[in-house]
């Protein structure tokens, strides 16, 4: 069974406007309900990433210093 | 002859004969935008003058003996976030509507070097990811197939004015899909590259880790002659990866014996497909065989857990990318493009970690597939082109995409016409993919399939 965080319950509107807020964006209302009906989609989407990788699994990106001095 | 339909390699014989001159064929071309144009609006700025100089410049050169290379003298369109020295570049946003560039892509330059001739700036999906939007300071492309029907996104320009006839070969960018969906719903061929194969330096960037520069062109030996002149290293370009760059065109040509294929399972035969698609890829796939390759199934994971994947880390950079215009001036994005960046700024830390721990998995997975079989094959599209409709609910999220497996590992994938709906009309799409920097491999199977059949040989009607 993947290991994931769909089991959480979904944000309510409150809990979405307090996430904007604490992000620093200030929307105009009309903005935040076209916000709030879109966010929910984007939530179940990230709940579903299976969590629980191994330590060796690294991200897909490296930072090689070698290319900054353009080598 | 039809100057507007002649794909590249056609246009170098007939400068080779000297039956047609760059100028001749670039004054065409912008007739027929002039006159088509206003129905598909997938120009955003003709640069007519640029054009006709260029123009002057290649016929000169090839009338003195001097050959740059396949596209010298050829007509392409940029997808409008291209950056053009001193060409605006608008990125389709209301953002950017009076930039003005300082220096040229690096595609840009390689093509100018290559003798190539601007014919103009193409619509996109708002900075190459919202759309179809018709909130913007300009409308949206639409499909020449069908004007009521959506060109797809984001290159959606270039997707409509090669199909056209408008130009030979435009530039599109693909994040999740945006060069082969648009190729798929518009019946041309789009490759997206293996990711660092061609320079991203001076294309306004929809994500840091994802983003593909590519040809959209008619035929895929014609994606072979463009990719030829626009591949290769750039150390500017923290992505562009230091290889060789093959001769393209050896590879096209002969048979297909020896050559393994896998069919993917569960793609493009999920439900929600477009019924005439799963017959289209099976005869496709008989196709192939009969030219000698051998086709087998293969198991990959599935759909949404790829668009999962994609979605979650580009939607993380691309709010890195466009935080201080929302904070500034949200109201100045489209409706579209401003909800689908606003949930990166929601998106923890440890989401977008999980998540590109994933794509090193999924990538990994293809990576095993491709000790087995030379390529993978796919549809390009699960469906026909969308309707132009302005109301239409946002599916980014909700509908799994069959482009975007291969952006999330980064191979080089390609979109070829493989037929067309009953009862619409409408273009359905191949897929082949090969391992990283196989475009060689992914051109000979399309060219191949190309020779043996006529789908990419049609063309829309504009009302001529």
């Amino acid at each position: 069974m993947r290991n994931d965080l769909t089991h959480l319950p979904p944000a309510s509107p409150d809990e979405i406007r307090a996430m904007v807020k604490r992000a620093g964006i200030d929307l105009p209302e009309e903005l935040m309900e076209q916000f709030i009906a879109t966010w929910p989609q984007f939530e179940a989407m990230v709940r579903r990433i299976p969590r629980g990788l191994g330590y060796a699994d690294e991200p897909a990106h490296t930072f090689r210093p070698s290319r900054l001095a353009g080598d | 002859m039809d100057i507007a339909f002649l794909t590249i390699a056609e246009l170098n014989r007939a400068y080779d004969w000297r039956e047609l001159s760059p100028v001749e064929v670039t004054r065409a071309l912008l007739d027929r935008i002039a006159t088509h144009d206003h129905k598909l609006d997938s120009f955003i700025r003709v640069t007519e003058d640029v054009a006709i100089t260029q123009a002057k410049t290649a016929e000169a050169e090839l009338m003195a003996g001097r050959r740059r290379g396949p596209m010298h003298g050829i007509p392409y369109g940029l997808k409008d976030i291209v950056e053009t020295a001193g060409i605006p570049t608008t990125g389709h946003s209301k953002l950017r509507q009076h930039h003005v560039p300082k220096a040229d892509a690096e595609i840009v330059r390689r093509l100018k070097e290559g003798g190539g001739i601007l014919v103009g700036k193409l619509a996109t999906w708002e900075f190459a990811n919202g759309g179809p939007s018709f909130d913007l300071p300009w409308p949206p492309a639409r499909n020449p197939w069908d004007r009521e029907r959506l060109p797809g996104g984001s290159s959606s320009g270039p997707g409509a004015a090669v199909a056209a006839g408008f130009v030979p070969v435009a530039i599109g960018t693909d994040t999740g899909g945006s060069i082969r969906g648009p190729a798929a719903v518009c019946g041309i061929a789009g490759l997206k590259p293996t990711y660092g194969r061609v320079s991203r330096r001076g294309v306004f960037p929809n994500t840091f880790t994802m983003d593909h520069i590519g040809p959209m062109t008619r035929s895929a030996e014609d994606i072979a002659l463009m990719l030829q002149v626009i591949a290769g290293f750039d150390p500017a370009d923290p992505g562009s990866e230091d290889c060789p760059v093959p001769d393209y065109t050896a590879a096209l040509g002969g048979d297909l014996h020896g050559l393994r294929i896998g069919l993917v399972e569960g793609w493009h035969d999920a439900p929600g497909a477009h019924p005439d698609l799963g017959p289209a890829i099976a005869a496709a796939v008989a196709v192939l065989q009969g030219l000698g390759a051998t086709v087998e199934p293969a198991q990959l994971s599935s759909l949404r857990d790829y668009t999962d994947c994609k979605t979650t880390i580009s939607i993380t950079e691309l709010y890195t990318i466009h935080e201080q215009d929302l904070r500034t001036r949200p109201q100045d994005f489209g409706r579209i493009l401003r909800n689908r960046i606003l949930p990166g700024a929601l998106i923890r830390a440890e989401d977008y970690q999980a998540a590109l721990r994933w794509r090193t998995a999924l990538a990994r997975e293809q990576q095993v597939a491709f000790a087995q079989v030379d390529a993978l094959i796919t549809a390009a599209a699960r469906n026909i082109a969308d309707p132009a409709e302005p109301d239409r609910p946002d599916r980014l999220v909700t509908a799994p995409s069959i482009t975007m497996p291969f952006s999330v590992s980064g191979v080089p994938a390609i979109a070829i016409p493989c037929g067309f709906s009953q009862a619409e009309g409408m273009p359905l799409s191949l897929q082949i993919a090969a391992a990283p920097m196989r475009e060689a491999t992914v051109l000979r199977l399309a060219h191949a399939y190309q020779q043996a059949t006529d789908w990419h040989r049609r063309h829309p009607k504009l009302g001529e």
